[in-house]
């Protein structure tokens, strides 16, 4: 048998046996019969093995390939049950995990489909405006030197009146943008450059100031950090900020209840 | 039965859209439309094709507990608290992201996994969803309910909804596809949809990560497919896969195969899977499907191999443990295998072939991405979040022997950072980044965001970069990825390379070029075109001395003193011959550089083995997507 090293393990195919059954057990809430050795394959069972099957491969399965996929099917059951059988789903560090994430998952889920009001996602929207901002834009013109002495030298000649386009060398950077992102301009320039172009003065050349490409004259013709838009307009972006918050806030609160239940001593 | 099935597929819209009124329309699509188009791509598009989230199940074994939700705003650039605690953040944000989970384990934990309980609003789909959660008795009742309804047609109207009735499935796939469409922000960050295709019969490793072009409409109408487990599965069951994909919902599907070299030599063969002869089908469906290929990854580099160009002194970059042999055997490997895991020798193999059934299967673009099961796409030396949580930031990681998938001869100092994948599309969208993955017009990075271009033509002029270079390019030549018919000319090559602003200064520029001579034999020769300090360096031997190194062991630190910005020129072939197909790719190399292990050992105070020490400095690098030159008489 050739299968990756970590599906090759037979702790890994007890591991996710166990973790089946044992789920299935946790939402029962009680034991069922594991001795069982009766496997009943119900004709709703096998309607579900064959859908899978076409909508993986976009046709149905053959006869053929049907019977293998319930062989298939058999044989995880019956390793399921006898992993079962030998208790491979006690102290198993993955089940353990994975049952105190269903509990989360438990804790978190009122939140997950409760539907917000307006009235709160406004709150939420005032709350945290910056999350919600739209990215600055800016309008430059940049010349390049790959030495500091050049540019110094080249804006002592912008003052003296020489055509800007005249000036600066030559490197793969656009000379001019126009509403271009922040991170636009971060992706191309660096945040250097970026921290530079935000604390400089409208319509005026400036520099030589640093980025990693060497020193530049640059020229900020405009920028626009744009207003957080209306509600309305980016509800579906709030509410999802708002669930992924209340969901983190609500296991947070659910298990601090039951941690207070606890007693915990640690041995020195 | 087929009532039964139309409820089984009802069944899965149990995660429809009922009243979620979350992404935009233009967030749920491929983006087409929704953004202007540049005239040509303006800058490459950063992003990671390969990351694992806890739906990974190998993943959550090692203990990661950040899921895809986490991976998109920690890839969007917010700060996320790492598995183990640590705050995490990129120094910049990516521009897309494919969350690629095994398919297999979605497969497995599809029937335990929670669906996205958040999309049912509906009472009585809710009530049916916790019935088939509740035992397997619960879950026979809750299809004999819904059968009931349907032949009644008493459905609920989320489930009525026609859209719906195509054959949408529940549970972690289309709740993963909900969540791609809530950060999916067309013009900003593009989140595509994919998942890992496992293959790896006998340890060898054969994975492909699938990716799909298109938007939840089309991708709900499928499931990842996963490997079986048996000897006898192929990849030529994957091919079958994704044309049926696309011949049902009219989208688009490409595979990226990974890791080869681990392999053991079989996942560039000279034959077909099964070892009989090469045939143009069977070249043209891998051509077909698979147009891009990984080249590097944490789990190692696959570009290049010292024993398969021993005249090229950069070929062993990240080749160090994983050489040893296959995913789970690291004493498998033989020497005569290396020519079926290494790209430079696959793109060479694509020739032969091409030259005996006319079609080259191996006419691939190359890019880098991670591979991270931690749900963090890094790739910087200084910020490497590790291959899975067992070894996220903390002393002494890099001397640990490793074990994913060994038990021996290797070490987690073998690890690279990981790379990324730069895509030339004209906008950010899913549409023109999975159409220029297509096209193979993308690069592959170490890591750093170096920016490459690679032109080739046959009439650009030797002063080319005094013009509108770029237009110049597109209209008269070809960009990477690209094909030129031979014309009886040498092919001439516009290259430039500009420094990642945020990172090391670059010390050359290589043209890799590979073709067949006249006795049929495969030839390569790395050409240095464009270096640093040019009046100082002078080629001696026919080799370029070394850049220099300006690494401080002690403090993980580097000066930008040596190498250059940026490196430009217009390079023809000196060795060009007519009737000679071949294939030119770009190699840019950065300044040395600390490696993870050095910023590893100086934050927190560790000493590195011998080895690790040894190999803590190195140069990344970029390799772009070749460029092809074929006869006329082949074809293109």
């Amino acid at each position: 048998m050739a299968l990756p090293s970590w599906t090759r393990e037979p702790l890994v195919h007890f591991l996710i046996g166990g973790l089946l059954l044992f789920a299935f057990f946790a939402w029962r809430g009680q034991d069922v019969d594991l001795a069982s050795r009766s496997i009943d394959i119900s004709r709703e069972q096998q309607a579900r093995i064959a859908l899978q099957f076409q909508q993986t491969m976009q046709r149905p399965p053959t006869d053929g390939e049907l019977d293998v996929l319930v062989d298939q099917y058999v044989r995880e059951e019956v390793l399921y049950r006898e992993a079962l059988r030998l208790g491979l789903n006690n102290d198993d560090a993955v089940i353990r995990k994975r049952m105190a994430q269903k509990m989360d998952y438990l804790a978190a889920s009122s939140a997950e489909t409760q539907q917000p009001s307006d009235a709160t996602l406004q709150a939420w929207l005032a709350e945290h405006p910056a999350r919600f901002a739209p990215d600055s834009r800016f309008s430059f013109d940049q010349l390049w030197f790959g030495e500091k002495p050049a540019a110094a030298a080249a804006r002592a000649r912008l003052e003296a009146g020489d055509s800007w386009q005249d000036l600066g060398q030559r490197i793969g950077l656009p000379p001019s943008l126009d509403d271009a992102s922040r991170s636009d301009v971060t992706a191309r320039f660096g945040s250097e450059f970026v921290a530079n172009l935000e604390g400089a003065a409208r319509g005026e050349w400036s520099g030589p100031v640093q980025s990693g490409f060497g020193f530049h004259l640059l020229r900020l013709r405009d920028a626009a950090s744009g207003p957080v838009p209306p509600l309305a307009g980016i509800r579906g972006v709030v509410e999802n900020d708002w669930r992924a918050e209340t969901m983190a806030k609500r296991r947070d609160e659910a298990f601090r209840i039951l941690r207070d239940s606890y007693h915990v001593t640690l041995e020195k | 039965m087929r009532k039964l099935v139309c409820s089984v597929a009802a069944l899965a819209l149990l995660a429809g859209c009922d009243g979620f009124d979350g992404p935009s329309k233009e967030a749920i699509g491929d983006g087409t439309g929704t953004v202007e188009l540049a005239e040509f791509p303006e800058r490459p598009l950063w992003g990671d094709t390969h990351l694992h989230t806890d739906n990974s199940f190998d993943a959550f074994g090692f203990g990661a507990r950040l899921g895809p939700e986490d991976a998109l705003r920690f890839a969007s650039g917010e700060e996320v608290t790492s598995t183990t605690g640590i705050a995490a953040k990129l120094s910049r944000p990516l521009d897309f992201l494919v969350i690629a989970d095994h398919a297999e384990l979605l497969g497995g934990i599809r029937r335990l996994y929670d669906a996205p309980r958040v999309m049912i609003r509906d009472e009585t789909m809710r009530k049916w969803y916790d019935m088939m959660h509740e035992s397997p008795q619960g879950s026979q009742r809750a299809m004999s309910e819904i059968i009931a309804a349907a032949a009644a047609n008493t459905l609920p109207a989320g489930m009525n909804n026609p859209e719906a009735n195509a054959e949408a499935i529940a549970g972690v796939w289309t709740a993963h596809l909900d969540t791609l469409d809530r950060f999916n922000k067309p013009g900003a960050f593009t989140a595509l949809a994919g998942y890992e295709y496992s293959l790896v019969p006998g340890g060898n490793n054969l994975h492909r990560v699938v990716v799909f072009r298109d938007g939840s409409e089309k991708t709900k109408q499928t499931i990842p497919f996963g490997w079986d487990g048996t000897d006898e599965a192929n990849v030529s069951q994957l091919w079958d896969y994704m044309e049926g994909y696309e011949k049902a919902t009219g989208g688009s599907v490409l595979a990226i195969p990974h890791n080869s070299n681990m392999s053991d030599g079989t996942m560039f063969e000279l034959t077909k899977h099964d070892g009989g002869p090469m045939t143009a089908e069977y070249a043209r469906r891998r051509a077909q499907h698979e147009p891009i290929v990984e080249a590097t990854q944490i789990k190692g580099d696959s570009e290049s191999h010292p024993f398969l160009s021993p005249n090229d002194e950069f070929a062993s970059f990240g080749d160090v443990g994983w050489e040893l042999g296959n995913l789970t055997d690291p004493s498998s490997k033989e020497s005569g295998m290396f020519a079926g895991e290494y790209l430079r020798e696959a793109l060479k193999r694509g020739l032969t072939i091409e030259q005996q059934t006319g079609v080259n299967p191996y006419q691939f673009g190359m890019i880098g991405s991670t591979d991270s099961h931690t749900a963090l796409a890094t790739a910087d030396e200084d910020n490497f979040f590790g291959k899975h949580t067992g070894n996220e930031p903390r002393g002494d990681r890099g001397n640990e022997a490793q074990n994913l998938g060994t038990r021996k001869g290797r070490f987690a100092w073998n690890y690279l950072a990981g790379g990324y994948a730069a895509v030339w599309a004209r906008a950010n969208t899913r549409a023109e980044i999975f159409d220029a993955m297509e096209r193979r017009e993308v690069y592959a990075t170490t890591g750093p965001r170096m920016v490459v271009r690679l032109f080739a033509g046959f009439d650009f002029a030797e002063n080319a970069f005094d013009g509108d270079w770029v237009r110049d390019g597109y209209t008269n030549g070809v960009p990477m990825g690209g094909s030129l018919v031979d014309e009886g000319k040498a092919p001439r090559f516009v290259v430039s390379a500009l420094k990642d602003p945020e990172g090391a200064n670059l010390d050359r520029v290589q043209i890799v070029k590979g073709w067949v001579d006249a006795s049929g034999n495969t030839r390569e020769r790395v050409y240095d075109i464009a270096w640093s300090d040019p009046a100082n360096r002078l080629m001696s031997g026919g080799k370029l001395p070394a850049v220099g190194d300006t690494v401080d062991r002690e403090k993980a630190t580097y000066e930008n003193s040596i190498g250059a910005p940026e490196l430009n020129t217009v390079w023809t072939d000196p060795d060009y011959r007519e009737g000679q197909n071949a294939f030119y790719y770009v190699r840019v190399l950065e300044i040395p550089t600390p490696r993870w292990t050095l910023f590893d050992a100086v934050r927190f105070g560790v000493e590195l083995s011998a080895e690790s020490a040894a190999s803590s400095v190195s140069q990344e690098r970029a390799y772009s997507s070749p460029v092809w030159l074929s006869s006329p008489k082949t074809g293109v």
